[in-house]
């Protein structure tokens, strides 16, 4: 979980160009101004490259936060 | 002309209120009833007078979907300030330049901003929900129809934001007109995801209230499948978007899932949606009647509208101007040109705006005469249909960022092999529009449409790279974009 975390920081970094370290498992869209709809996607892309996984609707849906984005990744790997 | 309660937009719209005017937040259900909402927003507008703040001062409202800043908003203009919407996160972030670009005299945010930043500003501070007393509050202040009802930022991710001053005429003006081309009934409830901050957001607010319907919140739209549901739950009328937002419905929700059975329109503005993805949504939705519309800031909000009994026939048209609006299309030398040519188009009527605040060059130039230049290239059908070919203005607008076409040929010059280069936007279904660039090489053009293209940061989306052998110019020497614009849909077409 630990290692997944780090590498879905590095995923926000790129998508929005925040500081990794400011993203935890709390991290929420109301956190990070670029995280909006348009940048949701961006995020999922982003996402799917750096695991190689792929992400339907559903999944968009529950990335509510960067627990649940954390959860998701991890059941597909 | 005499000051009359009655040209207060607010107070026409405050009137017109009716048993179907509810405002819902659908992410927490918070329901404004609709007997409730006329004293709100009354008792609102006495309260910015209670505070100190006088007819005519302009008042920064930080804008959340939400009904507490939809009442706010409307309040300020119902007791005649002038109301300067803007996204509550902006606002916070960059209150001092706001105050001192808009020479506001108050500010409302719904959540408190703390007093630290804000202290040393020397405006009124005002932060929370619009209350309603038990008493009525005042009756609409009187004014006049060209008097500043609203000033309306347009869009741009650079430099200084601009202000478009919106009079009370200029938005009774084009709500009138709105209801009328999208046969807005008296029960209507809209869906409404875009900020009030943005003028077709503003204009859906508008139309619903005015003629007696109401309007539901959703900030949620990063999660489509919420606002979908919210719109079956609510029983929506009527659901708003840019083309982004259509995009993400088709592809990434579970818009063929979800029954929406209340949906009478759906209404498209903000960019050119392909035709392609217009003729998916009614696929999906049949039901509902699909209106691509047309509109500017400069303008109100709309300009023209297609009418869904011509969406087959006029498809990738945005429709005829609105009727109480005049279109016309303008050559180089602001000549008429015939139906079939493209130019610049125009607009004149009552919703044009009185122009940019504290620009008074810049208004001169594009308001002139009382004919609005759009900075968008377009021509007329023989049916008096608009078709957008292109945008002359200096910015294309990508992912909803404005993007110089300076900039775009600045870097494109510094290409080792490149003489000479003009770029001009075309309609991308995916980010709105894309660039397609004319390039005049100074030698062997070997390789160089590839390095062009590795030359340009990963987030702008270039359609095409065109070596051409002169970029055509007007009679000053200037690019020419409308000639560039005919060359695209040549190429296309």
């Amino acid at each position: 979980m630990d290692n997944v975390l780090v590498r879905v920081q590095d995923v926000f970094h790129e998508a929005f160009g925040v500081d990794a370290r400011l993203i935890s498992l709390d991290t929420t869209p109301n956190d990070v101004p670029a995280w909006d709809s348009v940048g949701h996607l961006d995020l999922a892309s982003r996402l799917e490259q750096a695991f190689g996984i792929s992400l339907d609707v559903d999944d968009l849906m529950e990335m509510e936060n960067v627990r649940e984005i954390v959860r998701i990744v991890n059941s597909k790997l | 002309m005499a000051n009359r309660p009655e040209s207060n937009f607010a107070g026409q719209l405050a009137k017109r209120l009716g048993e179907h005017s509810y405002l819902i937040d659908a992410a927490t259900g918070d329901t404004v009833l609709p007997a409730d909402l006329p004293r709100l927003i009354s008792s609102f507008a006495t309260s910015l007078l209670s505070a100190g703040l006088k007819q005519g001062d302009p008042i920064l409202i930080g804008c959340s979907l939400s009904p507490p800043s939809a009442i706010a908003y409307l309040g300020a203009i119902y007791a005649g300030l002038v109301a300067i919407p803007i996204e509550e996160s902006v606002l916070v972030s960059s209150l001092p330049e706001l105050v001192k670009r808009t020479h506001a005299c108050g500010v409302w945010t719904e959540k408190s901003c703390g007093s630290g930043a804000t202290a040393d500003l020397g405006i009124v501070l005002l932060d929370g929900h619009p209350r309603g007393q038990r008493t009525e509050g005042m009756p609409p202040a009187p004014c006049k129809e060209n008097d500043l009802a609203v000033l309306v930022a347009t869009s741009g991710s650079t430099g200084a934001p601009r202000f478009v001053m919106v009079s009370h005429g200029n938005l009774t003006a084009n709500t009138e007109a709105i209801v009328r081309s999208q046969n807005l009934g008296t029960d209507e409830r809209a869906m409404l995801i875009l900020p009030v901050s943005y003028c077709f957001g503003a204009s859906v607010l508008h139309t619903h209230l005015f003629q007696g319907g109401g309007v539901v919140f959703d900030r949620r739209f990063m999660f489509p499948d919420k606002v979908l549901r919210a719109i079956k739950e609510h029983e929506c009328t009527t659901f708003a978007g840019v083309p982004t937002v259509y995009n993400i419905l088709l592809r990434r929700s579970n818009l063929r899932r979800i029954p929406m059975p209340s949906l009478r329109r759906l209404l498209q503005a903000g960019g050119p949606l392909a035709p392609q993805r217009v003729t998916e949504m009614r696929a999906v939705v049949p039901a509902a009647k699909f209106y691509v519309m047309y509109g500017q800031t400069e303008a109100t909000a709309r300009i023209s509208c297609l009418d869904p009994e011509h969406l087959d026939q006029k498809l990738g048209s945005v429709g005829r101007p609105l009727d109480n609006l005049t279109v016309r299309i303008l050559d180089e030398e602001e000549g008429d040109l015939p139906a079939g040519q493209t130019g610049e188009i125009a607009v004149g009527g009552p919703s044009v705006t009185l122009g940019y605040l504290d620009e008074p060059e810049e208004t001169s130039r594009t308001f002139k005469d009382g004919w609005l230049r759009t900075g968008d290239l377009g021509h007329l059908d023989a049916d008096g249909y608009i078709w957008i070919d292109g945008r002359k203005g200096t910015f294309l607008k990508m992912r909803g960022v404005r993007l110089s076409f300076a900039e775009v040929e600045a870097k494109v010059t510094a290409v080792l092999g490149v003489y000479e280069c003009a770029v001009t936007s075309v309609p991308d279904p995916e980010v709105g529009e894309a660039l397609a660039l004319y390039i005049v090489p100074d030698k062997d053009p070997l390789d160089l449409v590839e390095r062009v293209r590795r030359s340009l940061p990963t987030h702008w989306t270039c359609e095409s790279v065109n070596i051409v052998s002169e970029i055509p110019k007007t009679a000053r020497g200037k690019i020419s974009r409308a000639a560039l614009a005919k060359k695209g849909t040549r190429a296309d077409g």
